[in-house]
């Protein structure tokens, strides 16, 4: 009985092609921009939660905040920001099953080194041991810093790839890079380098245009050089198995406790995980693309009425045949059925347009954008399925009045 | 030709209301019998009420009171839900002005109450084809109603009229439309049915002319049975 439907639905529309085009239109238009606002919002999603991923899912970050910004701080409250050795030793005391690893860095400042009569930019970092696992960097050549680099300070360095091909040219050889010294100028002061390996430079991950690259030399080395050994904040690197935005609760909870003295009433602990920051993100990108997509609906509302227009259109222009088919034996539900299988149909073709011009615009939009094209599979269904029930609830009130006709009228209509 | 009663009518009225308190009587008390196997025809100027007594035997309408008897199923009983299947089973209708299904094939248009009947596709098909054949319309059943002529269209009806192999063709001025060559192709289709398949025929007309063709014929005005014969000018009880 369905499939008799669907092929008489499919004779009607064909009688009537320019009509059934310009009924569909409002469906297609609908459902081509619900389909292309999420597949945008979804690339969105996806390149931005790619991105900070790349920063470590099981990173958190640790830091004093002030409560208040506007208050005023004296020089004895500036000290009550930093977080001491002591702090971070009971930290890892504490929670030495959860922490994989702690990343300390401090900005040593931006340095030239001139090579062949060329200036090489620099950024030099001091980082502890586990900054190359907080921001997943990895060597192309050479070593990380041994224990002794870190407990002595040792003036060694790791560079980057970049910095490899602007100091030894594009095709350069590792040797022709690493053990080498090279004088660094800091604002006039000169530090002296040996170089221990090559790291990734990841072009997509930093500002691709930038001339300097980050520099990274052990902790001891950058307080040797700047006579400062303050931490403000680090990051903890929670262990595989932990859950990073529990583990950020717990790591608040005693800190705040530990630190009651020295936080005062003017500052409180401030632990973020990356991963928490991801799902905020999402979160708000998701309801931002939903709320966008609501507004689009409503040209598939808009259409549907179009639908419902048409059906009534065609109903009356076929009184007789309905008259006919009536007198014939056709029952009441099956007048109904024929006719909201025409206005399903209709829908149903309307969708599928509607959904192949909104995967085409949503893919080149968000090429268009910088982002790899995601495509949400949940729109295709929800269009699909939206304009199934647009066809089924404004196909019903026109197929239910065939439905009810009198047959005698019918067969008389002219 | 047997002696059981196919169809019994039995005090029919018919009133329409057209605003209170006027009430206006089209039908004043119809008797009428038709034996199985019986070739009738009901006779009448326009306005005479033999349409609305055709709306009633075909159960396309409800007797204001009076009881209506088809095959022993009382059809003033019957649910409103169960007129269409009752039709779809009793009743083949073939229309002055055809009322085949546009833009669907003849072959379609003949299937299409067996697919109300539930007969499955490939029976339908088959049975199509054969009813087709009968009217001589066999050639032709994968034209269009438009890519057809007006006899052409009726035989196509006729074969759709007995589709389900009814108990009863009611035909509304089927020649109406038609020129008199035609009209007369048409008429032979009828006579062949009911003398070669002993089909119950009843034959509405406003024409005596078309009406002196068949066996019996009943005349009908003012909404009053006014003269009932068989065809050799007797006078019926």
């Amino acid at each position: 009985m369905i499939k008799e439907n669907c092929k008489l639905a499919i004779i009607s529309i064909k009688a009537n092609k320019m009509r059934a085009f310009l009924t569909m239109l409002g469906i297609i238009i609908g459902v081509a921009a619900v389909i292309a606002i999420m597949t945008v919002g979804n690339s969105m999603t996806a390149g931005v939660q790619k991105q900070m991923e790349s920063y470590g899912v099981k990173n958190i970050s640790v830091s004093i905040e002030q409560i208040d910004y506007s208050q005023e701080l004296s020089e004895a409250d500036e000290e009550n920001m930093k977080l001491s050795p002591e702090t971070i030793h009971s930290l890892v005391k504490r929670f030495d099953k959860q922490i994989d690893a702690i990343s300390i860095d401090s900005s040593i400042g931006s340095g030239t080194i001139l090579v062949n009569n060329n200036k090489v930019q620099v950024e030099a970092t001091g980082v502890s041991a586990g900054f190359f696992k907080a921001n997943n960097i990895k060597l192309v050549s050479g070593n990380f810093f041994n224990e002794i680099d870190y407990s002595q300070g040792n003036n060694v360095a790791i560079v980057s790839e970049k910095f490899a091909k602007q100091v030894a040219g594009e095709n350069y050889k590792p040797e022709d890079v690493l053990g080498k010294d090279y004088e660094v100028n800091i604002n006039d002061e000169y530090l002296n380098i040996k170089v221990a390996g090559i790291y990734e430079y990841n072009q997509a991950g930093g500002n691709s245009r930038s001339k300097s690259t980050p520099m990274y030399m052990p902790i001891a080395s950058a307080w040797n050089f700047s006579h400062d050994k303050d931490i403000y904040y680090i990051t903890v690197v929670a262990s595989e198995s932990t859950d990073p935005v529990q583990f950020s609760n717990d790591l608040k909870t005693f800190l705040t406790e530990k630190l009651t003295t020295q936080l005062s009433d003017k500052f409180m602990v401030s632990v973020y995980s990356n991963q928490s920051m991801i799902e905020e993100n999402t979160k708000m990108m998701n309801q931002m693309t939903m709320a966008i997509s609501l507004i689009a609906a409503i040209a598939l509302i808009v259409g549907g009425i179009g639908v419902m227009n048409i059906m009534t259109v065609s109903i009356t222009e076929r009184t007789r045949e309905i008259g006919t088919r009536k007198a014939l034996g056709a029952p009441d539900g099956m007048i109904m059925l024929q006719f909201i299988s025409e206005a399903i149909i209709l829908c149903l073709i309307g969708g599928i347009i509607g959904i192949i011009i909104g995967l085409i615009l949503g893919d080149v939009a968000s090429h268009i954008m910088g982002y790899a094209p995601h495509v949400s599979m949940a729109s295709i269904y929800m269009s699909v399925g939206f304009s199934m029930a647009i066809g089924t609830f404004f196909g019903y009130s026109p197929a239910k009045h065939a439905a009810n006709m009198n047959p005698i009228d019918a067969l008389r209509y002219e | 030709m047997s002696n059981d009663i196919l169809l019994s009518a039995r005090d029919i009225r018919k009133s329409y209301y057209i605003g209170t308190p006027n009430e206006l009587e089209i039908l004043h008390g119809i008797d009428l019998d038709v034996r199985r196997g019986e070739f009738v025809s009901i006779v009448g100027q326009s306005g005479s009420g033999k349409s609305t007594l055709m709306n009633i035997l075909g159960i396309l309408d409800r007797q204001t009171s009076g009881t209506y008897t088809l095959d022993g199923v009382d059809i003033s009983q019957a649910p409103n839900k169960d007129l269409s299947s009752l039709r779809n089973k009793h009743i083949g209708f073939v229309f002055q002005t055809y009322n085949l299904i546009a833009r669907t094939d003849a072959i379609a248009n003949v299937e299409m109450p067996m697919l109300y009947a539930g007969v499955s596709p490939k029976e339908r098909r088959q049975r199509a084809i054969e009813l087709l054949e009968m009217v001589g319309m066999k050639e032709r059943m994968h034209h269009t109603p438009d890519e057809l002529s007006g006899g052409q269209k009726q035989r196509v009806a006729i074969a759709r009229a007995m589709a389900n192999d009814p108990d009863i063709i009611l035909a509304d001025e089927p020649t109406g439309a038609l020129d008199s060559g035609t009209g007369r192709l048409v008429m032979d289709i009828f006579h062949e049915l009911h003398e070669k398949q002993g089909k119950t025929i009843v034959l509405i007309t406003h024409s005596n002319e078309l009406a002196a063709e068949t066996p019996r014929i009943i005349t009908i005005s003012d909404g009053n049975i006014i003269s009932e014969r068989n065809n050799d000018g007797k006078g019926v009880a």
